[in-house]
């Protein structure tokens, strides 16, 4: 077993390859910036559909916010790259591919914003009613309320919780490279059919993404603390 | 010959860190009697009565239940070594503990918290378990609610379940670390009740609390605890009435006044 | 829509060989997860020697994806190890490592979150300390964890989609078969997609409705 545990830890074999694995990581963080800054965007409109006064929105944002939050990423991502081009392909008349990073973005931001939107409903909730009732004492309009009032206290309330999500949006990232988008699971791939080493490459990739998301969930953590801390503390 | 009395502390200590909480207290409790131990916030009386159960170690000095140290090995070797977690263990099943919090244990219902000393600690079968469990709930009036979660209840049926809990040891003695501190002033008085048909009774008792009518009423002795130390003591009618130190008095005119 | 009949629903055999492969895979990878969540969250609060190796794997099963794992314990483990030998084993072993890291760390915020009035009371009562954890500690865990735990199970089954990477004949990777037989992929992944998320959906408003029923039953209405 000895001699496995070294071909295992054989870490030269990344800094052999490492020009290609950060090209993979860059893109990895590519998606996932993309995704992220969307699925955000999304989750926050969601939200608000759901806190709204008119019950068929409501109803809209509560089935989109289901069919994301129990879609498998792989599942949606697949039906985005394959189904989704042929039936907007089929409306417009033409044939449609999408880019497999588009896909990607696409479907991961949708799954997503739907997790973000349960967090950030549960933020607009957790606000007391109290203060929404002194802003209309004070003659605010509701919609700025809900500006000035109530989203800024459910970022700073929510944000832990959101950095669980960030996290769990980077880690789906691996999946893209099952649609050939270049990514580091695809590069590890391909050097491993190559070399036909996939001990050291699994291994190591596996501690590449072990590195970033402890370093910058702890990262996050310290800054989103000390930012709570001067508004809640 | 003077009978050995049921608890005895000899020179009791505790530190905590820095702070010596407990700076040297000795006292008697005869059976069926009822002290009663009063005094300031931070005067030491529940860290007193936690070390008497051995909840917390004293830092110095002896308890003995019936004569036998609780905290020691029996022993000519000096200095003598502590007891183990089982001995302590054992000996608990002699002393009955009611805290401030109740403590019930919410995943089980009303008799299967009284029931589970004694039938896992004792030893007891089934049967036997559940009609002394059943006694003690009928004491405390409660025996219509066996089946029911401690969540549903109010403070003071909790409360009295914990008492039924204990009381279902058969212990010789029986502790309360401030039993009705923490109920709503209009639910103090269901768990005085039970308290007081337990002195009547003749349990013996220690009863650390801040109701001074209770203590007053009910105690055979009380005890007047101040920065660790037993300030004063004595007959209910002589603590209450005619305090000997200043201290005292300051406090049971805060103690009085209306709120 | 004569696509439909001809692509999904005569093929529906394949359909349920594939979804029962997804089940299994799934039953076993739960409870997999929940024993080694339990091992893993008491080595970390009561064995102190090895609390290190305890925190480092559960953030190291925390921290890298799903796939990662499926592919490291499919290639490499059996090399260190010698085990798993199968493609399912892994599949389950994999699933299981994942959620156990999470599991873990909710167990110990269930333990720590216990007051300490009621081991006290325990110990009042005479009870020793190991019996006192099994009797007192372990219910109330298991009961506070209960929405966690459901929610892993949601997390396993989606999860499970992406066993079919290494070759195992669960749903997904029967849809794919067949798309690869016909290439037509609009009805049998769109049929594919709708029963996964039908199915996920029903389970989690099922382990919610359980949670709550059982919460409720205890009294304890906060959830």
């Amino acid at each position: 077993m000895s001699e496995s545990l070294r071909e295992t830890l054989d870490l030269a074999l990344l800094w052999e390859y490492r020009v290609v694995l950060l090209k993979g990581l860059t893109m990895t963080l590519g998606v996932f910036a993309c995704a992220a800054v969307l699925a955000v965007a999304g989750g926050l409109v969601a939200a608000l559909w759901r806190v709204s006064r008119f019950r068929v929105v409501r109803w809209v944002g509560t089935v989109h916010v289901e069919i994301a939050r129990n879609s498998p990423d792989y599942i949606m991502v697949v039906w985005v790259h394959f189904v989704l081009p042929l039936l907007l392909g089929a409306i417009i008349r033409r044939r449609l591919e999408f880019d497999p990073f588009v896909s990607a973005v696409i479907a991961l931001s949708y799954v997503y914003s739907g997790y973000f939107a349960e967090t950030f409903r549960a933020g607009i909730e957790a606000v007391p009613r109290g203060q929404i009732e002194a802003g209309r004492g004070l003659g605010m309009s509701e919609r700025k309320i809900m500006w000035r009032v109530i989203l800024p206290q459910v970022v700073r309330r929510m944000l832990p919780e959101s950095v669980n999500q960030f996290i769990s949006l980077f880690k789906a990232t691996s999946i893209v490279s099952l649609i050939a988008v270049p990514d580091l699971m695809y590069q590890v791939g391909i050097i491993s059919a190559q070399v036909m080493r996939p001990m050291p490459l699994y291994t190591g990739a596996a501690l590449v993404y072990f590195a970033v998301v402890l370093l910058c969930a702890n990262l996050l953590g310290l800054l989103s603390n000390r930012w709570r801390n001067k508004v809640f503390a | 010959m003077a009978e050995i009395p049921t608890i005895r502390v000899t020179d009791l200590h505790k530190t905590f860190g820095a702070l010596e909480v407990l700076r040297g207290i000795s006292f008697d409790v005869q059976r069926g009697s009822v002290v009663s131990m009063v005094g300031a916030s931070g005067s030491g009386k529940s860290t007193l009565l936690r070390c008497v159960n051995h909840l917390e170690t004293a830092t110095a000095g002896d308890v003995l239940i019936d004569g036998i140290s609780l905290c020691f090995q029996e022993g000519k070797s000096a200095p003598r070594k502590p007891r183990s977690l089982a001995q302590i263990n054992h000996m608990r099943r002699d002393l009955g503990m009611v805290f401030q919090q109740f403590n019930l244990w919410p995943h089980m219902t009303v008799l299967e918290n009284v029931v589970e000393a004694p039938r896992h600690v004792r030893g007891m079968s089934r049967a036997q378990a559940r009609d002394i469990a059943r006694n003690c709930l009928e004491r405390v009036h409660l025996a219509d609610k066996s089946d029911v979660y401690p969540a549903r209840l109010s403070g003071g049926q909790q409360q009295r379940v914990a008492i039924a809990r204990a009381l279902a040891m058969q212990p010789k003695v029986m502790l309360f670390d401030e039993a009705t501190s923490s109920l709503d002033p209009e639910l103090t008085d269901e768990v005085l009740a039970v308290m007081r048909d337990l002195a009547r009774d003749g349990t013996t008792m220690i009863v650390v609390t801040h109701e001074m009518a209770f203590a007053r009423e009910v105690s055979d002795h009380v005890m007047f605890l101040h920065n660790g130390l037993i300030e004063e003591q004595g007959l209910p009618s002589e603590v209450f009435e005619r305090p000997q130190t200043e201290r005292l008095r300051q406090f049971l005119n805060k103690a009085q006044r209306p709120r | 829509m004569g696509n439909w009949e001809r692509l999904v629903w005569n093929q529906r055999e394949a359909f349920l060989a594939g979804f029962q492969v997804t089940l299994q895979v799934c039953a076993v990878a739960f409870v997999g997860a929940i024993l080694g969540g339990l091992l893993l969250c008491l080595v970390r609060v009561y064995v102190r020697p090895l609390r290190p190796v305890a925190v480092v794997l559960i953030e190291f099963f925390r921290a890298t994806p799903i796939l990662v794992q499926l592919l490291w314990v499919n290639y490499v483990w059996p090399e260190l190890f010698g085990w798993p030998n199968t493609f399912f084993s892994a599949a389950c072993v994999a699933l299981a490592v994942q959620s156990s890291g999470y599991l873990a760390e909710t167990f110990r915020g269930a333990i720590e979150a216990i007051p300490k009035g009621h081991l006290e009371a325990a110990s009042s009562l005479g009870m020793p300390p190991w019996r006192a954890f099994l009797r007192i500690v372990m219910p109330q865990v298991l009961l506070d964890a209960a929405p966690s735990i459901g929610n892993q199970l949601t997390v396993i089954v989606k999860s499970s989609a992406l066993v079919s990477v290494i070759a195992v004949p669960d749903l997904m990777f029967q849809s794919q078969k067949l798309v690869n037989k016909w290439y037509e992929p609009i009805e049998i992944l769109t049929a594919t997609a709708v029963i996964y998320i039908l199915f996920i959906f029903l389970l989690s408003v099922t382990l919610t409705w359980l949670a709550r029923a059982m919460r409720r039953r205890y009294g304890l209405t906060a959830l």
